[in-house]
């Protein structure tokens, strides 16, 4: 299994414990990831986009159009990017005036893009195209004593045209997965309830808000971890998570680990390699309970 | 509020123009469509911080309420985190013309340089521009308001407990290819402005 691999800025800075864990788990599951060379960022879902929409799509394209030449779809870790790159595939095959003026910026660079690559979910990966029985036989340490709160956030599984792996309204992805490793799934109810990451550098008040009330309900389900597969997320509920207790004079101390990190443990990898020790709550009393 | 009262603002601020440009806009195609069944405020996770409601921005765009709309907190508080489109049942696309009508709220000088999301677009944008990736640190410095002792101190536990972490990289991003970016960014953001300017 060969894939052009779209890191996304995230990833090379604040979430490198992200793209560790998930090659590490890559490897024992035979996924071969190139990372696109010269990969610029995916476009932002607002930021660029409404001060410029074909500059944004431009700066998806000339991802897209480098992962094309690498004859393969390409595979993102973060929703934020999975979901900019897809829109901009999407617009721009319905769209062929603005096909036309990206195809015009991307032929300045002697690029062209054809559409005809997918971008991918990491997680959509795991599940369809590795599958669950193959993770399954990989897993050496059962996680029999923990409970999880598989969080999915936003664009992980919206708007349905665009993530379209998994369901809307009621994802199940990540609860199956938790599952195979052994994990049981606690009942909580803000699974798809958008966290606030993207107004916690400008809005941080509303954001922390947000975010509490979400740590909050994994929290009181009696969740040992939140699950995530965005970095995004992740930065909001365990590096702001510090935050959230001081503004609001709470006691949360619950780790959040991603969902590559979680599979990781279940095979028995290190946790250097999963880099848990760059989680800045410590899953450390989590794994003493699994007896790592 | 009154019926009556409420009609006598509709009257005096009523745009017309601005619905038609609104339904030109990606995502405002079918704004016309909204049956106003609140399934988008009652789903939005942000609606508490906002001082309309995303189906109240929809009915004064029919009514053309062209300033109160562009002057509003709820389109830079909007978090693009498409609960209410994938709910809507008339396939409406909210958080795409929010978007949309940032960017025409920017270029009628509705949102001002200093208020911070705007302020953060554009320093998004710049910083794009310079490595072709993010450079976090950068965009922080570029947001802080250094008057403030308070947000410097806050600013500074956190970056300790990132650094701490091996989440702060200083160095910038680097790319071989930075001719790419540069010229996408000429071609589009310079003609554009360009041709706002004519
Ligand atoms: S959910 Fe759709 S139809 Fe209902 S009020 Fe909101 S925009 Fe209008
Ligand atoms: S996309 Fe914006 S308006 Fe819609 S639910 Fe999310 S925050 Fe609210």
């Amino acid at each position: 299994m060969k894939y052009a691999f779209f890191p996304g800025c995230a990833v090379h800075a604040s979430a490198k414990e992200y793209g560790m864990s998930c090659k590490a788990i890559s490897k024992v599951l035979g996924i071969e990831l190139i990372e696109i060379p010269e990969w610029n960022c995916c476009g932002s879902i607002d930021a660029i986009y409404a001060h410029n929409p074909v500059l944004s799509i431009s700066l998806s394209a000339r991802n897209l159009s480098l992962a094309e030449k690498m004859g393969t779809d390409v595979i993102t870790l973060c929703s934020a990017c999975f979901f900019t790159l897809s829109r901009a595939n999407k617009l721009m095959h319905e769209d062929p005036k603005l096909k036309g003026q990206v195809d015009n910026v991307l032929g300045n660079l002697k690029l062209n893009y054809n559409g005809e690559i997918k971008v991918r979910h990491f997680l959509d990966v795991l599940l369809n195209d590795v599958g669950l029985e193959k993770i399954s036989e990989n897993v050496k340490v059962p996680l029999k004593e923990l409970r999880v709160a598989p969080y999915y956030g936003c664009l992980l599984v919206r708007p349905p045209e665009i993530a379209n792996f998994d369901e809307p309204e009621h994802p199940t992805s990540m609860d199956k997965l938790m599952e195979v490793l052994g994990a049981t799934n606690v009942n909580y109810l803000d699974k798809t309830r958008c966290c606030g990451a993207s107004l916690i550098v400008t809005k941080e008040r509303i954001a922390l808000e947000m975010t509490k009330n979400l740590l909050l309900t994994a929290k009181n389900a009696e969740a040992d971890c939140i699950v995530t597969a965005c970095p995004m997320c992740h930065f909001n509920l365990d590096a702001m998570q510090k935050d959230v207790e001081s503004t609001f004079d709470v006691d949360i101390n619950l780790p959040v680990l991603y969902i590559t990190q979680v599979i990781g443990i279940a095979f028995g990898l290190n946790v250097k390699e999963l880099g848990l020790n760059r989680n800045c709550v410590s899953p450390m009393k989590l794994l003493s309970k699994l007896k790592i | 509020m009154k019926p009556k009262q409420f009609q006598k603002i509709v009257s005096e601020v009523r745009d017309q123009s601005f619905t038609e440009e609104v339904q030109k806009l990606r995502g405002g195609e079918n704004i016309l469509d909204c049956i106003q069944c609140g399934v988008c405020s009652g789903s939005c996770p942000a609606r508490f911080a906002m001082d309309f409601s995303p189906m109240q921005i929809i009915k004064m765009i029919h009514l053309g309420m062209r300033d109160q709309v562009l002057s509003s907190s709820t389109i830079w508080i909007c978090a693009s985190c498409y609960t209410c489109a994938t709910r809507c049942p008339r396939g409406i696309d909210i958080p795409m013309f929010m978007s949309a009508l940032k960017n025409i709220a920017i270029k009628n000088g509705f949102a001002s340089d200093d208020e911070i999301k705007p302020k953060f677009h554009k320093s998004f944008t710049e910083i794009i521009r310079k490595y072709g990736r993010m450079h976090e640190p950068e965009l922080k410095m570029k947001l802080m308001r250094k008057s403030d002792l308070r947000e410097l101190y806050q600013n500074a536990v956190l970056a300790f407990r990132l650094w701490r972490k091996g989440k702060v990289k200083l160095l910038a991003p680097r790319m071989d290819q930075l001719s790419h970016i540069s010229e996408i960014f000429e071609d589009l953001l310079e003609k554009q402005e360009e041709e706002a300017s004519k």
